[in-house]
């Protein structure tokens, strides 16, 4: 089976700043968690898959078409759902009216069908009952779920979203959750997330990028695999660990090459991503 | 005779093309709402239909009650004839917003009456150079990510962004042309004078348009609406300073701005695929 995203090689550069080094990746159906810390090129490698951004080197395509050319560019976005870092809204707008917004920038202009797509995946995302609602009189939460909805707005084959759970309160993290895992049935979805959780609950796939390079392109099993071994418990601050925290019970959690005897600890996905970041892992834990 | 009797129905015959599916809008949209509140015409659908068109029927009207009621511009649009969804996408334009076309007349409003009551140059040139530059201000403020709040989603949509800049743009040029035209009519002493803003506002606006495919839309706007700005002071140093007409308001200026606006509109539309994609690519 062909993969849905095949890339290699993307490079680009804002001036002085390289914001993705030589980046190659595949992406199959279901959710691909991509972890990094802040500035690690995460958010520039979305807007370069989902068309929006040229790469300055490097080739990919998405679902067997090229974005390269004008053509291309139109196929992949008529199969595309994007929710981007912060997305806008026009406050005038009901939930219903914006997503109806977008879905007609998705080229369903046949008013009849688009309203029914409309009130599909506003059901989908369970806002079917305030969908008359303005949206500057809806929570952060439910926003987030009216651009979740235009995202999902025509069915699209490939669904990319951009840190999605920031600013979420735990329970509609939850529930943002349950809706990117329903979403993932069937269709490929690239999640950017700085949180290792929505990783470990949602993602078959994870790939780590750091300094505009990918550091880990692997299940999340064996990212969590790298730090066996690696991790130990001590009554203070071992100055030997890469990094290290005080955790609830009071002795430290350490992360690097352990002293010998150390008392070993059964590793955690965000150990070996701390692990994958190696010297970025003080700066991402300070 | 009942209210119900009095009152004004659906004719039959558009009432059989509403059971066949077959009644276009506008008139669709005005049998579904009166559908609604009128039992009478309720029954007379019901004898008239085949039981599945009249199923599907009432599933479509079913589905415009849920919908939300179109906003003032929007409704003004439908009734104006244009498309529901260009409709929808023009209601998203901030410059044909009350506020922004408040602020336009207010600006119309007192300069026309600076114009008036400064009979003195006998020439109108305070509105004639600032009436060009309205639809253009209003343009610049329809696009772009730091005026269109879903600008990263329109961008990676299926739509063109050209198309959409398109539709915006010729929407915003009518309502902000227009308000200029209402004003010149308040000048009817200058004669067609009073309609020298006209072609450098296609000029100015196709310029920007154009200019920003390359530098943004912002820098774009800006440097050609202080181009214009200082092409008039030239005009008036170079001038005596007397009453005589600025150079870009004679019928030789008003050629050059002609010419002037079919070039950059033609650049623009050799530029277009620019549009495509976000500028900034940290934007």
């Amino acid at each position: 089976m062909s993969p849905t995203v095949s890339a290699s090689g993307l490079s680009l550069r804002y001036g002085a700043t390289r914001a993705l080094d030589d980046v190659s990746l595949r992406l199959s159906p279901g959710v691909t968690g991509l972890l990094g810390p802040n500035g690690a090129g995460k958010t520039t490698l979305l807007r370069v898959l989902a068309t929006a951004v040229p790469a300055d080197r490097g080739a990919f395509t998405v679902l067997g078409h090229d974005p390269g050319t004008a053509r291309g560019r139109q196929e992949v976005r008529r199969r595309l759902g994007y929710l981007p870092q912060t997305p806008g809204f026009h406050p005038d707008f009901t939930a219903f009216e914006f997503v109806d917004y977008v879905a007609i920038l998705k080229e369903l202009t046949d008013r009849a069908a688009r309203h029914r797509e409309v009130r599909r995946v506003l059901d989908e995302v369970g806002l079917g009952d305030v969908r008359g609602k303005r949206i500057r009189k809806l929570s952060g939460g439910m926003r987030q779920r009216v651009a979740l909805a235009a995202a999902l707005a025509g069915d699209p084959a490939f669904l990319v979203l951009d840190e999605p759970t920031v600013g979420l309160d735990p329970e509609q993290r939850m529930r943002f959750r349950e809706l990117i895992a329903t979403a993932g049935e069937g269709r490929t979805v690239l999640l950017s997330t700085h949180q290792t959780e929505d990783v470990a609950m949602l993602c078959h796939r994870v790939v780590v990028l750091a300094g505009g390079t990918v550091r880990f392109d692997g299940t999340p099993a064996e990212l969590t695999a790298r730090a066996a071994g690696r991790v130990w418990s001590s009554e203070g601050r071992d100055p030997g660990a890469l990094a290290g925290w005080r955790t609830g019970l009071g002795t430290f959690r350490n992360v690097g090459d352990p002293p010998p005897g150390a008392d070993l600890l059964e590793p955690t996905l965000e150990d070996g991503y701390l692990l994958t970041l190696d010297g970025a892992a003080a700066e991402v834990t300070a | 005779m009942t209210y119900e009797d009095r009152r004004w129905h659906v004719p039959e015959e558009d009432l059989r093309a509403y059971a066949r599916g077959g009644l276009e809008a506008p008139a669709l949209w005005s049998a579904d709402t009166h559908l609604t509140a009128c039992a009478h015409c309720r029954s007379v659908l019901a004898g008239l239909g085949d039981p599945v068109a009249l199923d599907a029927g009432w599933e479509r009207l079913d589905a415009e009650l849920d919908a939300p009621r179109p906003g003032l511009l929007e409704s003004l649009l439908l009734r104006l004839g244009v498309r529901d969804h260009t409709a929808r996408l023009l209601a998203a334009t901030p410059a044909l917003r009350r506020s922004w076309l408040g602020a336009v007349t207010a600006v119309l409003l007192l300069t026309v009456a600076v114009t008036v009551g400064h009979t003195e140059g006998g020439r109108p040139t305070l509105f004639l150079a600032l009436a060009p530059l309205l639809p253009l201000a209003g343009v610049a403020l329809s696009y772009g990510p730091r005026m269109d709040p879903t600008y990263e989603m329109a961008v990676v949509a299926p739509m063109h962004g050209f198309r959409l800049l398109m539709i915006r743009t010729v929407a915003v040029l009518t309502a902000g042309l227009g308000l200029n035209g209402l004003a010149t009519l308040a000048l009817p002493g200058y004669g067609l004078l009073a309609l020298g803003w006209l072609l450098p506002a296609l000029a100015l606006t196709a310029t920007a348009l154009a200019l920003s495919a390359r530098l943004g839309p912002v820098l774009a706007p800006a440097l050609t609406a202080g181009g214009w700005v200082a092409l008039l002071v030239t005009a008036d140093a170079v001038g005596s300073g007397g009453p005589e007409t600025l150079a870009p308001f004679t019928a030789a200026g008003q050629g050059v701005s002609a010419a002037v606006a079919v070039l950059a509109a033609g650049l623009l539309v050799l530029h277009r695929d620019r549009f495509d994609l976000c500028r900034d690519p940290a934007v």
